[in-house]
């Protein structure tokens, strides 16, 4: 099965800085990998450069089959690839229900005409979104439904994070970067979190999941594919126990001397 | 031909001269502050008219009139322009600092609207121009022919001393460092201890003064002053700050001689020039942020994703 | 905004009834407003409104009342507002300077929708509305008095015109940002008006006079209005057509607000960067902000054009776009009826203040930066998008 998404070579100089050295890697169809490294070390770079955020300085990102170097975040998220942010940027002054709604921007297709003299299939079309909306509310952890009227600037942050991932879904994407969605969140919510993730394969084998953690019982819980960052290099990939394993990445996270101890 | 490029030329650095005194005056506020004090230009152009009102009182209480009084007048004003500033910004600007730039711009818009509406209340005959006297009048010398002006030299040497002056004060001295520091990153200056009203002050009332000595340069050049006046003097000094960059010494600097070139130009060597010159001047306001959104200097920000 | 507490869903009766009153109640304060000589008077009824503001901010349950009975008989609240639209200038009689007053508010109320795309939803500054209202009144005006066009010609002509004239702006916006952007927004202004200032075609400073009046079925505008025996002046003439423009803003800002492009333009105000990773072409739709304003503002500008029959530079200056500006501000960003009322207050006010013509753009200025200190969301801010459901 070829890959949904390929990275090759990818490296991202800002002036003398180098964030991301020569990186490549690929994630399958329904695959899920699990992006790790200290702090800094480049892995939100990484996500904006897949997202198109930043064009690379060199190297290339394929997706399905189709070259993505480069291309602007909005045609990124057409093609099927849906992301959050580490600080959650959700749209504050907006409700926690328009939030999702725009995240189905992609997936609808009223233009200005549209709006102003076809009003009612515009209104269906909205009603369509409404309900689609409701339904990922529902499907997650939390009660983000019961709070849907509410402006998104005020939820907890735990209840953020769950809206940041309903607002991606709402795309219907094949391949979801998540970055470090477990912030904030205690042991409790963590575990709703895992097991949202896993109900989410379980209901679309085929989405694909990148996943940047901090917190490694997330990262145990897909162990499968890791792959550990540091100073903008990779270090190691291969399932937990390896890259866990590693002493490159036992160097990256205490240091020599505990690697070495 | 050569005497009237020659003319031309001592105009342009004449002219570009003030237009950068104003546009770094936007620059510094902007790159402490990150506020766009649109009425910038008006409280500077408040300077002519507080040295006609003190020359007139000098004159009235201590007889005879003249330029002396005029000259005695004039640095009086700047200092008065200066605190201005300050006022301004501890009653209404401070309120926008964290608010989001549209609302700041607007309130500054007004802001300017408030002071020239109040220059032309307060100030008798306040719709009328007014003449402004050359400061120093007569030829120094010439070139090939051509008189270059005592005023011309005198707005020269002004900004020459006032920007290597302002040079030396924000790399050498304490306070200066902690106006750059501010600069950089607010927050975190904040965090070290660098007192955020004093290095405002300090800021409002440099970029202020210096505003002042501009548009006393600026009434000069013309002859004449009005309480509208602000509107385009600011414009233009902001449209300076804008192309060299906002934030960029520097760039105000050439912002100001493009600016003062493109007037020139204009005027000189298009027929009925005048009238259109600053139709060039904004299209190339226009041109320059199609292409360099951060300014020809102007260090572009990068926002953390 | 705070969250709203449920609050009791009015019956069909009482909201019915609630509906027809409060309109009644705003149609005969706008009356009286419009009536007032004294500035006693004036300040009377501003305290009346100041008292009615205190009112709804305690008790935020009165505006959800008020716009559930709206919304429970949307037909009945429809049919109030239009009978007591037609039938206002019947009431005013032959008082010519208060249609007048209307006409003009009602012009400013479309130019002030059409800003509120860019400004209220999109938070897209853009000081040269003006420039684009300018742009309709030439091109209509210049159309009919060069080329004989009829009025209702031009109107489509001077549309497009002005449209493609906001594309062009638009285009810096996709780059430029915040200040950036209202200084390119400035700069346009003022070679707008320079422009139109300097060309001989254009008339100069001098601008054009003699634009001919429309006409309707051979009815022309400048003659008085015959309605039902009723002989009403010729101002009400404009007085309709220009409330029939604001029917037709209100529909478009409402079916664009409700739809995946007001959507998108409020999310790209909250944050470009999460918009565009929801697949948002932000460039594009702050291009079209640009667009929808200025084909609005040339339909508000020929009306105005060919109302008052001559139109000059100076009627589209930096000042007017600022003006605009503040309609939106005060009244309310992304409220449409908040655009409305910012748009009358701030047309009628200094008209009623007349006493002190002189400081008007004094207190203009101070008005701005209080509202904007102490209320920045304008007198009615944007509610939040309810699809049926109370929580």
């Amino acid at each position: 099965m070829s890959a949904l998404l390929q990275v090759e070579n990818v490296t991202m100089r800002f002036g003398g800085l180098v964030a991301l050295n020569n990186v490549s890697f690929s994630v399958a169809r329904g695959g899920v990998l699990a992006i790790i490294g200290p702090n800094g070390a480049g892995k939100s770079t990484l996500f904006n450069v897949i997202t198109g955020v930043y064009r690379p300085t060199s190297g290339r990102v394929t997706f399905d089959g189709a070259e993505i170097t480069g291309r602007p975040s909005y045609q990124v998220v057409q093609r099927g690839i849906a992301r959050t942010f580490q600080s959650s940027r959700l749209f504050s002054d907006l409700s926690v229900l328009d939030n999702v709604i725009i995240g189905m921007h992609t997936r609808t297709k009223t233009g200005v005409l549209g709006a102003l003299f076809a009003p009612a299939a515009s209104r269906r079309e909205m009603a369509a979104c409404v309900d689609r909306a409701e339904a990922l509310l529902k499907l997650g952890s939390g009660d983000l439904f019961e709070q849907r009227y509410r402006l998104a600037g005020t939820l907890a942050q735990a209840d953020r994070r769950r809206l940041e991932i309903a607002r991606a879904l709402a795309s219907q994407p094949k391949l979801l970067l998540l970055d470090e969605p477990s912030v904030g969140m205690d042991e409790t919510e963590t575990d709703a979190l895992i097991a949202d993730i896993v109900r989410l394969r379980a209901t679309d084998p085929n989405l694909s999941v990148i996943l940047i953690e901090h917190d490694m019982r997330v990262v145990e819980a897909f162990p499968g594919h890791v792959m550990c960052i540091d100073y903008g290099s990779r270090i190691a990939e291969g399932d937990f126990a390896a890259v866990r394993a590693d002493p490159h990445v036992q160097e990256a996270y205490l240091g020599k001397a505990a690697a070495h101890a | 031909m050569t005497e009237l490029l020659v003319q031309q030329l001592v105009n342009w650095i004449t002219l570009g001269c003030i237009y950068a005194l104003l546009a770094i005056g936007f620059s510094l506020i902007f790159g402490v502050l990150n506020v766009i004090h649109f009425s910038h230009g008006d409280v500077a152009m408040t300077a002519p008219f507080i040295t006609l009102a003190l020359a007139q009182a000098l004159a009235t209480a201590l007889g005879a009139s003249g330029t002396i009084w005029l000259l005695a007048a004039a640095p009086l004003a700047v200092l008065a322009v200066g605190l201005i500033g300050v006022l301004l910004d501890r009653l209404v600007i401070r309120r926008f600092r964290d608010a989001p730039a549209m609302m700041a711009l607007v309130a500054t818009v007004a802001l300017g609207i408030v002071i020239r509406e109040l220059i032309r209340h307060v100030y008798p005959q306040g719709s009328n121009p007014h003449a402004f006297p050359r400061l120093v009048s007569g030829m120094a010398f010439e070139i090939v022919g051509v008189p270059v002006s005592w005023f011309a030299l005198l707005v020269v040497f002004l900004t020459v001393a006032l920007v290597a002056a302002l040079f030396f004060f924000l790399r050498m001295t304490p306070l200066g460092l902690r106006i750059r520091a501010a600069s950089e990153d607010r927050v975190v200056a904040r965090m070290m201890g660098i007192h955020d009203s004093r290095v405002f002050r300090a800021t409002f009332f440099i970029a202020s003064a210096i505003g002042a000595i501009a548009g006393l340069l600026f009434a000069s050049y013309a002859g004449v002053t009005r309480f509208d006046f602000g509107v385009m003097a600011g414009l233009l000094g902001f449209s300076a700050a804008v192309i060299g960059g906002l934030g960029s010494m520097p760039g105000a600097i050439l912002g100001g001689l493009i600016i003062a070139g493109i007037e020139v130009l204009s005027q000189t060597f298009v027929p009925d020039g005048a009238s259109y010159r600053l139709v060039f001047v904004f299209l190339l306001v226009i041109g320059v942020l199609v292409f360099r959104p951060a300014g020809l200097l102007g260090r572009a920000v990068m926002e953390k994703v | 905004m705070t969250m709203s507490v449920s609050s009791p869903t009015p019956g069909k009766g009482a909201a019915g009834l609630f509906t027809v009153v409060s309109q009644l109640c705003g149609a005969a304060y706008l009356y009286l407003l419009l009536k007032a000589a004294e500035a006693w008077q004036v300040v009377a009824l501003l305290a009346l409104l100041g008292l009615g503001f205190y009112l709804l901010e305690k008790r935020a349950s009165i505006s959800d009342y008020a716009l559930d009975s709206f919304a429970r008989v949307p037909v009945l609240a429809v049919a109030t507002a239009a009978i007591i639209v037609l039938a206002f200038p019947f009431v005013v009689g032959s008082n010519t300077y208060i249609l007048h007053l209307l006409i003009v508010a009602q012009l400013y109320s479309v130019l002030a929708l059409a800003l509120n795309f860019q400004l209220g939803s999109a938070n897209i500054p853009n000081f040269a509305t003006g420039a684009s209202y300018g742009i309709g009144a030439y091109v209509s005006a210049l159309l009919a008095i060069n080329f004989g066009l009829s009025f209702w010609l031009t109107l489509p002509i001077a549309a497009l015109a002005a449209t493609l004239f906001g594309f062009i702006i638009g285009i810096p916006s996709m780059r430029a940002r915040d200040t950036y952007l209202a200084l390119v927004t400035i700069a346009f202004g003022v070679v707008v008006q320079q422009l139109l200032n300097n060309f001989t075609w254009t008339g100069g400073p001098n601008g054009l006079v003699g634009i001919p009046a429309p006409s309707l079925f051979g009815h022309s505008f400048a003659d008085p209005l015959f309605v039902f025996g009723w002989k009403l002046p010729s101002q009400a003439n404009f007085y309709y057509l220009a409330a029939a423009l604001v029917v037709v803003a209100i529909v478009t800002a409402h079916r664009l607000h409700g739809s995946r492009i007001g959507l998108a333009w409020n999310a790209l105000r909250a944050d470009e960067i999460a918009a565009k990773a929801q697949g948002i072409n932000v460039a594009w739709f702050k291009v079209l902000a640009f667009a929808v304003d200025a084909f609005l503002a040339a339909f508000a500008g020929t009306i105005y054009a060919f109302y008052v029959s001559y139109i000059s530079p100076d009627n589209f200056t930096f000042l007017v776009s600022v003006t605009i500006m503040t309609m939106v501000i005060v009244g309310g960003m992304d409220n449409i009826f908040g655009v409305i009322a910012g748009a009358f207050l701030l047309t009628i006010l200094p008209e009623k203040l007349r006493a002190f013509e002189d400081y008007r753009l004094l207190v203009f200025g101070v008005v701005i930066i209080g509202f904007l200190m102490i209320r920045p969301q304008g007198l009615f801010p944007q509610r939040m998008r309810r699809y049926g459901g109370k929580p």
